[in-house]
C-alpha cells in the first residue's frame, strides 16, 4: 500500500505551493560566487557598500587631501557651515570638516578592530563549546552568560575608566563586552554541524579536533558568523561614539563621538557642531547594517522574503 | 438526492508576473450526504488546491476564475466573505495533512475544539468545553478529561489527528474535506483513523471529500473516485468499477504502484515487478496543449500528440474518462 | 523537573552570577593601575592620609588577596557597596535614591517600544509588500543606526529652540509642588523626550522583529486551521498568530534589558534626568570608583531580575517551555 506513498516524494517533493515553479536551484558551482552575485543584485547591499567605500575613502585619503589639522584653531568659534571653512567651526574655532575626516579614521579603526576582537573571542568560545559539548560547553556557556549579565556599554565604561583612556583600551573594552552573541551563534552552528555526515566522515578518516574545528566545521559555519561580524562593526562604531561622547575616549585622538561630546553644551546655539558628526556615525552604522542585511540575504536566500 | 457538494467547472488560476497560469481546469465532481468521494493523483496534480478552493482559503496569488461550488445548493464560491466564514467550521470543515503543525502549540486542545462551538453555536465557555469533551470521547481519545487540558505537544501524532477530527466535526458539518489525513502517521494508526472517520460519517451523515494517494484507503471507504492529473480530472466514476477496470493509463499506472490492488485490476495487464510511472507531472505553467500525460504514457501515438487535450467523456454507466485511447471495458 | 526544584536551580544560578559580578568588581579594583586604596578613594583630589588609612583597614588591604576578597564579598552580601567619598554617602543609598527615576525612564521607554513596535510590526505583517511594511523596515534600519545620544541632542535642539512645547531638561519644574496630580503631569511632561529618545531605537528593532515573526505565524498551518474554523481575521491574527509571534519578542526584550539600561545612561546625560545614568556619568567624571562599581553590580542585579521575569513570561506564553522542553 505504501509503495505509491514512498514513490511520490521522488516524483515531486514540494507540490502546488506558490514557489513550486520557482527556478530550480542553480547547480552549486561556487557558492561564494553565487552569494556575491546575490549580494550585488541587492540594492541595499549596493547602497551600503557605496556608503562604506565613501566613508573609508574620506577617512583614509581625506586628511591628506584637505590638509588641515583638526586640533588647530582656524578662526572664530561657531562659524556656520557654507562659508570658509566649508562646514564651519566648533566651540574652539576648530575646522569641523578637518575633524570629521580625521575623526573617521579613529571611529572606523576602532569599529573594525573591535569587531575583529569580538569575532575572535566569540568564535573561539562558541567553537570550543559547540564542538566538545558536555562540561566544556557548560563551563564556557556559564562564562558567556556571566558576560551577558553585565550591561555592555556600562561594562565598557568601567573598563575604560579604570584602565585609561587610550584608543587601544577603548577597542579592547568594546571587543571584550560584545562577544557573547557571536559565541552563542557559533556554538549553535557547531552543535548543528558536528553531527552531520561530512564531519563524521572526516572524524572517521582520523582528523584531529583542531582540524575538524578549523578546516571542516568552521568553513560551513562561516555564513552566519560573517553576518554577525558585519553587524558587530556597526555596534562597535556606536559604542566608540558613546564612550567618546561621555568623555571616555582618547582625548588626543579626534573622533566623531568626541566632537559631539565636546560641542554638546553649545548644541542649542551651534546645532551643526553636533549634527554633522552624529550624521557621520549614522551613515557609517547605516552602511554597515545595509551591507550586513544584504550579506545575510545572499548567504541565506531562503529568508529573503521574510524581512 | 441532491448532492451536499457539487463542484462544477471549477477553474483556479495563479497570477504570475508573466501572466496567468492555469492550476485547476474545469474540474467537476459531487458528493452526497453520508457518501465519500476520493480525489487521487500524484502531488502537484491539484488535489490540495481543490480542497483550499472549496474552503475559500486559496493562498495569495491563486484565485477561482470560473465555475461554481455548491454547498447544499448554495454557490459558496460566489458568497460574501462573511457568509463563507459563517459556513467554515460549521457546515464545511477540513482536516489537514500535518497534525503536528496544524494545531496551535500555545492553546489547549479543548480550547481549540471549543472555539468553533462558541463561535458558530454561540455556546458558553463551559458548555463548549463539555461538547469538546464529548467530541474527544467520540474520536476515542483515552482519558479524554485529561486530554482536554493538554497542549498539542503533549500528544502523539495519531492523537493529534484525532483532535483535528474532533475539531472539524464538532459542529456536525455537512461536508468534511480530509486532505491526506493519514500521510504523516504510522501505518497502524492510519487504518484506525480511517475507521474512525467512517464510523463518524455513518453516525453524522457527513459527506466526505477524501484527498489521498493511498489507493487502499480509497478502495475501503470511497464511494466514488476522481483521478486528477495536471489540474484536470482524467477519470472518474464509481470506486469499484474504476478500480476493477481503470480506463485511463494513468489510473492504471497509479494502481500498478499499489501492491495489493494489482490482484484485481493490474493483474490482467501482465504483471511484473512493481512499476513506477516514468517521468514527472508537468509543473505549473508548463502544461502542454495536448494530453498532459502523453509524454509519460506507453500508449501515446500520433493521435495523442497531434490533438488537443482529450475531453472528459462518458465511458459507461456513471463513468467518464479523458483519453484518446481508453482501455477496453472490464473483461 | 518539578516547579520547586526548577525555582531552586534558577535562584542558585542567579546567586552564582551575582557572586561572580562581585568577584569581578574586586578583581577590577586589584587590576586597575595604581594602589587599590587609591582606586577605592577615587581620584578626588588627594584623599587625606587619614582616609587612606581608614580605607586600608576597612577593606583589609594589608592582608592577603583571598582574605581581602572574603572581606569584600562579605560587605556586599550585607548590602554594603562601599562609601562614595565624593558624594559623601554610602553607595547603596546613593543608588537607591536614583533608582526610581531610572526605573521610570526605562520602563516607559520599554512600554513604548513594545507597544509601538509590536503594533507596527503586526500592521506591517498584514501586508508584507505594502507601503507601511516598507516604511517600517526603513525606519527600523535608520533607528538602529542613529546613536541614541545624538537622537536625543537633535530632539533637544528641536524642542528647545524651534518648537518649545516640551521641557528638555530635568525631571521636574522647580516651581511645581512636589506632590499631587500637578506633579505627576509635570514629571510626565519631562519624561516625554527622554523616553521617546530611548524608546525609538527599540521601536525600530521590535517592529522589525515582530513583522518577521508575525509573517511566520500568519503562514503557519495552525493559522490556516483557525481560518478553516471560520474565525474572523481579528481572532485569527489577535489570538492564534499573535501569541506565537510574541515569543521571539519576549526573548529579545529580555536579552536587551541590559542594553536598554545602558542606553538610559546616555539619555539621562543628554536630558539631565536625575537617575542612575547621571550618577554614572558623574562618578566617571570624578573617578568615583566605588559608586561606579556599585552601579555595575546593581545593573547586573537588575538584568538578572529582568531575565527571571522574562523566563516567567515565557512560561506563561509558551506551554512547550512550561513542560520543561528547552527553548
Amino acid at each position: 500500500m505504501s509503495a505509491l506513498v514512498a514513490a511520490e516524494p521522488a516524483v515531486r517533493p514540494e507540490p502546488m505551493r506558490s514557489e513550486a515553479a520557482a527556478p530550480m536551484p542553480r547547480p552549486a558551482v561556487n557558492p561564494g560566487l553565487a552569494a556575491l552575485r546575490l549580494f550585488l543584485r541587492n540594492p541595499s547591499g549596493l547602497l551600503g557598500s557605496l556608503i562604506l567605500i565613501g566613508l573609508l575613502f574620506a577617512a583614509l585619503a581625506g586628511p591628506h587631501l584637505y590638509g588641515v589639522d583638526p586640533f588647530e584653531i582656524v578662526g572664530a568659534p561657531f562659524q556656520p557651515p557654507g562659508g570658509d571653512p566649508l562646514l564651519g567651526t566648533d566651540y574652539l574655532g576648530q575646522d569641523i570638516l578637518a575633524a570629521l575626516l580625521q575623526g573617521g579614521r579613529a571611529t572606523l579603526l576602532v569599529g573594525f578592530s573591535a569587531a575583529l576582537i569580538t569575532v575572535v573571542i566569540g568564535v573561539t568560545f562558541g567553537a570550543l563549546a559547540g564542538f566538545f559539548g558536555g562540561r566544556v560547553d557548560a563551563a564556557l556557556m556559564k562564562v558567556t552568560e556571566f558576560f551577558q549579565v553585565l550591561p555592555t556599554l556600562l561594562f565598557a565604561m568601567v573598563l575604560v575608566t579604570l584602565f585609561g583612556q587610550r584608543i587601544a583600551i577603548t577597542t579592547i573594552a568594546i571587543g571584550i563586552v560584545s562577544w557573547p552573541p557571536t559565541a552563542r551563534l557559533t556554538r549553535a552552528e557547531f552543535l548543528r554541524l558536528r553531527g552531520l555526515d561530512f564531519v563524521k566522515a572526516a572524524r572517521a578518516a582520523g582528523a584531529g579536533p583542531l582540524y575538524l574545528i578549523g578546516r571542516v566545521i568552521l568553513p560551513n559555519a562561516a555564513p552566519p558568523i560573517v553576518v554577525s561580524a558585519t553587524l558587530a562593526i556597526g555596534t562597535a562604531v556606536l559604542f566608540e561614539g558613546a564612550l567618546s561622547f561621555l568623555g571616555l575616549g582618547d582625548p588626543n585622538v579626534m573622533s566623531w563621538g568626541l566632537m559631539i561630546g565636546q560641542n554638546r553644551a553649545y548644541a542649542l546655539e551651534a546645532w551643526w557642531t553636533v549634527l554633522l558628526p552624529g550624521a557621520a556615525i549614522f551613515l557609517a552604522v547605516l552602511g554597515v547594517s545595509l551591507v550586513g542585511d544584504a550579506v545575510n540575504d545572499a548567504v541565506n536566500p531562503r529568508l529573503r522574503k521574510r524581512s | 438526492m441532491d448532492p451536499v457538494l457539487a463542484v462544477e467547472d471549477l477553474t483556479v488560476t495563479l497570477t504570475r508576473p508573466d501572466g496567468p497560469v492555469p492550476v485547476l481546469e474545469r474540474l467537476s465532481f459531487s458528493v452526497e450526504a453520508g457518501r465519500t468521494v476520493a480525489l487521487v493523483g500524484e502531488s502537484g496534480c491539484g488535489k490540495s488546491m481543490t480542497a483550499l478552493a472549496i474552503m475559500g482559503l486559496l493562498p495569495e496569488g491563486f484565485a477561482r476564475t470560473d465555475g461554481r461550488i455548491r454547498l447544499a445548493g448554495e454557490d459558496i464560491a460566489a458568497a460574501q466573505p462573511s457568509r463563507l466564514r459563517a459556513l467554515r467550521g460549521s457546515a464545511l470543515s477540513m482536516i489537514f495533512q500535518e497534525p503536528m503543525t496544524a494545531l496551535n502549540p500555545v492553546y489547549t486542545v479543548g480550547d481549540q475544539i471549543a472555539e468553533a462551538l462558541r463561535l458558530h453555536q454561540r455556546l458558553g465557555r463551559r458548555a463548549a468545553l463539555e461538547r469538546a469533551l464529548a467530541m474527544l470521547r467520540a474520536v476515542q481519545i483515552p482519558a479524554a478529561e485529561r486530554r482536554l487540558h493538554a497542549y498539542p505537544h503533549e500528544l502523539s501524532g495519531g492523537m493529534r489527528q484525532r483532535v483535528m477530527i474532533a475539531m472539524a466535526l464538532a459542529c456536525r458539518p455537512k461536508l468534511l474535506i480530509a486532505d491526506e489525513p493519514t500521510t504523516a502517521l504510522d501505518v497502524t494508526v492510519q487504518a484506525q483513523v480511517f475507521d474512525l472517520l467512517k464510523a463518524l460519517q455513518d453516525e453524522m451523515g457527513t459527506a466526505i471529500v477524501l484527498i489521498t494517494h493511498d489507493l487502499g484507503a480509497v478502495a475501503d471507504i470511497a464511494d466514488t473516485v476522481a483521478v486528477l492529473y495536471a489540474g484536470r480530472c482524467i477519470e472518474q466514476g464509481d470506486t469499484r468499477s474504476v478500480m476493477r477496470a481503470p480506463q485511463h493509463p494513468y489510473t492504471r499506472g497509479l494502481m500498478g504502484c499499489t501492491p495489493h490492488l494489482r490482484l484485481g485490476a493490474a493483474a490482467d495487464a501482465g504483471t511484473g515487478p512493481l512499476r513506477e510511472i516514468p517521468g514527472l507531472v508537468p509543473p505549473l505553467g508548463r502544461r502542454p496543449a495536448i494530453c498532459a500525460f502523453a509524454d509519460r504514457c506507453g500508449r501515446a501515438d500520433a493521435t495523442c500528440l497531434d490533438n488537443p487535450q482529450p475531453p472528459l467523456a462518458e465511458a459507461g454507466p456513471a463513468r467518464a474518462v479523458a483519453c484518446w485511447h481508453p482501455e477496453a471495458r472490464a473483461a | 523537573m518539578t516547579g520547586l526544584r526548577r525555582l531552586g536551580a534558577t535562584a542558585a544560578n542567579a546567586a552564582g552570577l551575582l557572586l561572580a559580578v562581585v568577584v569581578l568588581n574586586f578583581l577590577l579594583i586589584q587590576a586597575a593601575p595604581g594602589d587599590p586604596a587609591q582606586v577605592i578613594a577615587g581620584e578626588m583630589g588627594g584623599a587625606s592620609p587619614e582616609i587612606m588609612a581608614e580605607i586600608r583597614t576597612r577593606y583589609g588591604l594589608d592582608r592577603s588577596l583571598p582574605e581581602q576578597l572574603a572581606t569584600y564579598v562579605g560587605k556586599v552580601v550585607r548590602g554594603d557597596l562601599g562609601y562614595s567619598f565624593f558624594f559623601n554617602e554610602p553607595v547603596s543609598r546613593l543608588i537607591l535614591g536614583r533608582l526610581p527615576a531610572t526605573a521610570l525612564l526605562v520602563l516607559s521607554s520599554l512600554g513604548l517600544a513594545v507597544l509601538a513596535g509590536a503594533g507596527l510590526g503586526i500592521l506591517g505583517a498584514r501586508r508584507p509588500n505594502g507601503l507601511l511594511s516598507h516604511v517600517v523596515s526603513l525606519v527600523a534600519i535608520a533607528g538602529n543606526a542613529a546613536p541614541v545620544f545624538w537622537t536625543g541632542l537633535m530632539l533637544l535642539v528641536v524642542f528647545a529652540s524651534l518648537w518649545p512645547v516640551l521641557p528638555v531638561a530635568g525631571m521636574e519644574d522647580v516651581a511645581t509642588p512636589r506632590h499631587g496630580l500637578a506633579y505627576g503631569l509635570d514629571v510626565a511632561q519631562h519624561l516625554v523626550l527622554p523616553a521617546l529618545t530611548l524608546g525609538i531605537v527599540y521601536v525600530a528593532q521590535y517592529s522589525r522583529l515582530m513583522r518577521a515573526s508575525m509573517i511566520d505565524a500568519l503562514n503557519a498551518d495552525y493559522v490556516r486551521t483557525a481560518r478553516a474554523k471560520g474565525l474572523p481575521e481579528r481572532i485569527v491574527v489577535g489570538k492564534h498568530a499573535l501569541r506565537n509571534a510574541l515569543i521571539p519578542l519576549v526573548t529579545m526584550v529580555g536579552l536587551q534589558f541590559g542594553q536598554l539600561f545602558a542606553g538610559a545612561i546616555l539619555v539621562e546625560t543628554v536630558f539631565a534626568w536625575p537617575g542612575l545614568g547621571r550618577l554614572t556619568f558623574d562618578s566617571i567624571l570624578r573617578r568615583d570608583y566605588p559608586t561606579l562599581l556599585g552601579i555595575l553590580f546593581c545593573s547586573a542585579l537588575l538584568v538578572i531580575a529582568a531575565n527571571l521575569v522574562t523566563d516567567l513570561l515565557y512560561r506563561l506564553i509558551d506551554p512547550r517551555i512550561r513542560a520543561g522542553r528547552p527553548a
